[in-house]
């Protein structure tokens, strides 16, 4: 065990507005710890994704303060390109580039931001693509593979940069249910090596299994924090008594 | 989809009417053909193409000099050759190659004895073509390989060179701009105003999504004033404002003139192409790239601006067939593309009323050259678009 619990994520207060007026996070507070896995649930429109993507500034915010990996992200473009160097990202749908071999969809950001040698992360990449188990597709086009395919090349491609934060949004929601399980059991993989992951999702035995806190956001807000245990069979709060009745 | 061969046969005669109106259709086309036909090879005098073929083919360029355009053409010829070689050998090559090869073999064997081209200039289009074809053959070989490494940078240095061999200067004696023509010069500035252009476009379109407002004021403002005048217009104000507002003598000869307005009209249309493109990139895209921790100057030339560039690939190809044709606006200002000295041929007047002859001629060469940019993009985006499933 570490001595002492190591921050990774620190958001203090967070608000936001979107242009149009509507406030979509509402004073959110969460602390992340290294090698911790958070999993955050809440009906469509919570600002569960718009706060998680604050976490690398694809969002910025208006009030409150958010420290990654020790940098504040703050107006300073400097800051912003090392925190992005240091998180990884999966999105929803998939958003791997389609004009860039499997291949080279890994090596894009390795070559180009870390300035590596082509050469020297080929082998790296590869044993990433077999990690995730599509070792085969390596020469293949993004268009060519299954959606479950898409998405572990995706998580590839972020774990090719060797980050020290892993962020999930919504990760399976745009898979057919029978390739859902792969992705997740990729995570799974993820999260037993020590990864340090925040994930937005719906599935319950998935956050159930692998996270540290579960989460509920409502309406801007955070409403509960609790352990898997607790917050699926004992949980305090009646929003989120609701929330859950609703889906499981 | 495939058709049945009985399809075209129901669409031409399927009822009563449809027969009458294929027949009626079929005899219009037959007399109109047999017109043609009748002119082509009776009234017609072709002997107005075969006197000019030179000064259509290069204007009033000096005849001692000729020899730099050959020089120019050969180098060309062994580039294309050892390319199409190169792009013969990839897997998805979607033209037919051997008919590529027939065409021009007829053509360089027929066209020049056709149009009475010397002896000489016949032998020597003759050695161009089997050096064209040889090269295609043979470089599929190692040494091509380090070409394919560098082969837009020696593109790029050849250009240059010939720019500088037909321009002369540095030891060759210069050629005026103004002295060059016919369709050298038609293919000449169609070539530099779409080198210069779609960078320059490239450049607007993003300028207009920039999120610097004086930037993109900027930009909108060049783009939409451009689209908002006729082209002829512009050239006119290139080729006489300019001229009134610079000092004595420091006006660019009118070539470069004309140049520069064809490149601003045709950088306008395609910077609207490339918006298109630009505007079809699903915001994922960018934010994929962002996290990996590319900065916005990465993002924009290695993932979002080539999937834009494919995107827009149809409507540049389209621009540029439009630009070669209007080039043809040159001859209305008084320089001497291919139109401008068709014209003055038929102002000569041993040449006077054989309009049709020439006028035939040219639209057959315009239409050869733009199907030749049609094709060309086609192949592209072919060849582009097999990298998806």
């Amino acid at each position: 065990m570490q001595p002492t619990k190591q921050l990774m994520v620190q958001a203090k207060g967070v608000q936001k507005w979107y242009p149009n007026g509507f406030h979509v996070l509402r004073g959110v507070d969460l602390e992340v710890f290294r090698g911790e896995k958070v999993v955050i649930m809440g009906p469509s429109g919570s600002g569960k994704s718009t706060f998680l993507r604050t976490f690398n500034a694809l969002e910025d915010y208006q009030e409150g303060s958010i420290v990654v990996d020790g940098m504040e992200l703050n107006n300073d473009l400097r800051n912003i390109d090392a925190v992005r160097r240091e998180v990884g990202m999966v999105f929803q749908q998939f958003n791997l580039f389609p004009h860039l071999s499997v291949l080279d969809n890994l090596l894009l950001a390795p070559t180009w931001v870390r300035k590596r040698k082509r050469e020297d992360v080929i082998q790296q990449a590869l044993s990433m693509l077999e990690r995730v188990g599509i070792s085969e597709q390596a020469y293949k086009f993004p268009g060519q593979l299954s959606g479950g395919q898409q998405q572990r090349v995706a998580i590839a491609r972020a774990l090719c940069m060797e980050p020290r934060l892993m962020l999930f949004d919504e990760p399976t929601s745009s898979l057919d249910p029978e390739k859902v399980r792969e992705v997740l059991d990729v995570m799974r993989l993820l999260a037993l090596d020590g990864m340090t992951m925040v994930v937005v999702t719906h599935e319950v035995a998935f956050a159930r299994e692998v996270a540290d806190r579960v989460i509920l956001m409502d309406e801007g807000q955070v409403v509960e924090i609790a352990p898997p245990d607790q917050f699926f069979n004992h949980p305090k709060h009646e929003r989120t008594q609701r929330f859950l009745a609703q889906i499981l | 989809m495939k058709r049945s061969p009985l399809t075209l046969q129901r669409q031409l005669f399927g009822s009563l009417a449809n027969s009458a109106f294929t027949l009626a259709l079929f005899a219009l086309l037959v007399w109109a053909g047999w017109g043609v036909l009748s002119w082509a090879f009776g009234s017609a005098q072709w002997l107005v193409l075969r006197a000019n073929a030179a000064t259509l083919t290069i204007g009033r360029y000096p005849d001692a000099q000729e020899w730099r355009l050959w020089l120019l053409l050969g180098m060309l010829t062994s580039l294309a050759g050892v390319s199409w070689g190169r792009l013969r050998g990839l897997n998805n090559w979607p033209l037919n190659d051997r008919i590529a090869a027939l065409l021009f073999v007829i053509s360089a064997v027929l066209l020049p004895w056709l149009l009475a081209f010397g002896a000489i200039n016949q032998l020597r289009l003759i050695f161009l073509v089997l050096l064209l074809l040889l090269l295609r053959q043979w470089s599929g070989g190692a040494w091509s390989k380090a070409f394919g490494k560098w082969w837009a940078l020696v593109w790029g240095i050849t250009y240059v060179f010939g720019l500088w061999l037909i321009a002369g200067g540095l030891g060759l004696p210069a050629v005026r701009p103004s002295d060059w023509g016919g369709l050298v010069f038609t293919l000449l500035i169609t070539s530099l105003t779409l080198l210069l252009a779609l960078p320059f476009g490239v450049l607007l379109a993003l300028g207009r999504r920039s999120g610097l407002l004086l930037v993109r004021w900027v930009c909108v403002a060049v783009i939409e004033l451009i689209r908002g005048a006729p082209l002829i217009t512009l050239l006119f104000v290139g080729q006489n404002l300019v001229g009134f507002l610079s000092p004595n003598g420091f006006a660019p000869d009118r070539v470069w003139r004309a140049t520069g307005v064809l490149t601003v009209f045709a950088a306008a249309y395609l910077a609207e192409a490339v918006r298109g493109g630009l505007n079809s990139i699903p915001m994922g895209q960018q934010e994929a790239a962002r996290s990996l921790g590319l900065s916005s100057v990465q993002t924009m030339g290695l993932v979002v601006l080539p999937q834009a560039l494919k995107v827009a690939l149809p409507a540049l190809g389209g621009q540029c067939i439009s630009l070669l044709q209007d080039t043809t606006l040159l001859s209305i200002v008084g320089l001497f593309d291919l139109l401008g000295i068709a014209r003055s041929v038929l102002a000569n007047p041993d040449w006077l009323g054989r309009y049709a002859e020439v006028y035939l001629f040219l639209a057959v060469l315009y239409w050869c050259s733009c199907a030749a940019l049609a094709l060309g993009s086609r192949a592209l985006e072919k060849r582009l678009a097999t990298n998806y499933s």
